[in-house]
């Protein structure tokens, strides 16, 4: 292929006339393209980004609260996600009366920290009713919390195979209260 | 005793199949290159476990930086170009074929729609300087234009396959990130993805 047939220009009077080889030397070329290959193999980025999806829940948009289906609070875990890499949760009492308290903690995102959380209120939910995936998280992001606590709060839900989840506005009457007592902005 | 007679070998190697096989792979890496876009705002993701890969074509994707502003890109040419149609008819902007020519190469930007024209008659490296400012978010203002649900309406109506990728730095604060989501979420949109970076589950 790289040998090319040229046509012998005789020299018919001179006998000794040199033939030429015709073969190209093919090294340099093989140098060239190995280095083209080696600096397109390291621009190329191969690995794609990743992406989470997340499904907001359809706003209501005639307020009508009446049909609204309630879930028991038992079954709930509500997630307050704070400033300073910290997350409030608690549990909302399912009937409130006089001198119903509820017990709010903070911790923080590690293995240790939200995952025990989850995994104990998973436990809890258990045993109330029978089923772990009963369990609903509401996870609250406050204005002052950052994207990746709320990416890790998500991911947390995948980790520990939490079906049900959403991520709320803290809206409730409750949610006040508990931003109040830790001393955050809500809005 | 004959001596045996070793034939002397050319030690000269064909590189012809080489530089073929060279050359096939150069033209391989050559075609499926894609650089990286010239960054609008400096991102760090956050990691996330999650191993769903962004999808290749029709794509409109929102870069927030870590203080707060947003950026607007779409992938595709067409859907670009169709967008910016939808911008001059409702804007009344007469722009020229050059202007329309250098909004269908726009990777990603930020600016209010209301001096799009001027950046776009821009010349290449006056535009590749120039600071955007980020998205007008005029959508709680009273008479606002509402210009971020506005893009995203025309878009998914020049093109209603487009899917939602949220690329945002991982100290932005959620306040901004809401913003957003509410915008999206006045637009019907309320399923959208988040592009993370991976990590392993036992971090």
């Amino acid at each position: 292929m790289a040998e090319m047939e040229v046509a012998d220009k005789g020299k018919k009077g001179n006998k000794r006339s040199k033939k030429l080889s015709t073969r190209v030397d093919l090294t340099p070329m093989v140098d060239l393209a190995f280095l083209l290959i080696t600096f397109f193999m390291l621009a190329t980025t191969m690995n794609k980004p990743k992406t989470m999806e997340i499904n907001k829940p359809v706003p209501d948009e005639n307020e009508d609260k009446t049909e609204e289906p309630t879930i028991k609070m038992s079954k709930t875990l509500n997630l307050m996600l704070g400033d300073n890499n910290k997350v409030y949760w608690y549990v909302s009492p399912d009937e409130i009366a006089v001198g119903t308290g509820i017990e709010l903690d903070s911790t923080d995102y590690s293995a240790n920290g939200l995952r025990a959380v989850i995994k104990r209120r998973q436990r809890e939910v258990q045993e109330l009713h029978g089923d772990k995936n009963e369990l609903f998280v509401m996870i609250k992001p406050l204005p002052g919390s950052k994207l990746k606590n709320t990416v890790d709060a998500l991911d947390e839900m995948t980790i520990n195979a939490v079906s049900k989840y959403a991520i709320l506005p803290p809206k409730e009457a409750i949610d006040s209260l508990v931003a109040l007592q830790i001393n955050q902005k809500r809005k | 005793m004959a001596k045996a007679k070793i034939a002397r070998k050319s030690t000269v190697i064909d590189m012809t199949a080489m530089c073929d096989v060279g050359f096939l792979l150069l033209t391989f890496f050559i075609l499926t290159t894609k650089f990286r876009p010239q960054e609008v705002a400096q991102i760090d993701l956050p990691a996330s476990t999650a191993q769903f890969p962004l999808p290749d074509v029709n794509v409109m994707k929102f870069d927030i930086s870590q203080d707060g502003k947003i950026y607007f890109g779409l992938d595709d040419q067409h859907t670009r170009s169709a967008l910016l149609e939808r911008i001059s008819e409702e804007y009344k902007f007469n722009l020229d074929e050059e202007q329309k020519k250098v909004f269908k190469t726009l990777e990603l930007w930020g600016m209010d729609i209301n001096n799009l024209p001027n950046f776009l008659s821009m010349d290449a490296s006056a535009r590749s300087n120039f600071v955007h400012p980020g998205l007008k978010l005029d959508s709680t203002e009273v008479g606002g234009e509402h210009q971020v649900e506005n893009l995203i309406t025309w878009s998914r109506y020049s093109n209603p396959e487009l899917r939602i990728a949220i690329k945002g730095d991982k100290s932005t604060s959620y306040k901004s990130f809401d913003m957003l989501i509410q915008a999206l979420q006045r637009c019907k949109v309320n399923k959208f993805n988040i592009i993370t970076t991976e990590k392993t589950v036992a971090e």
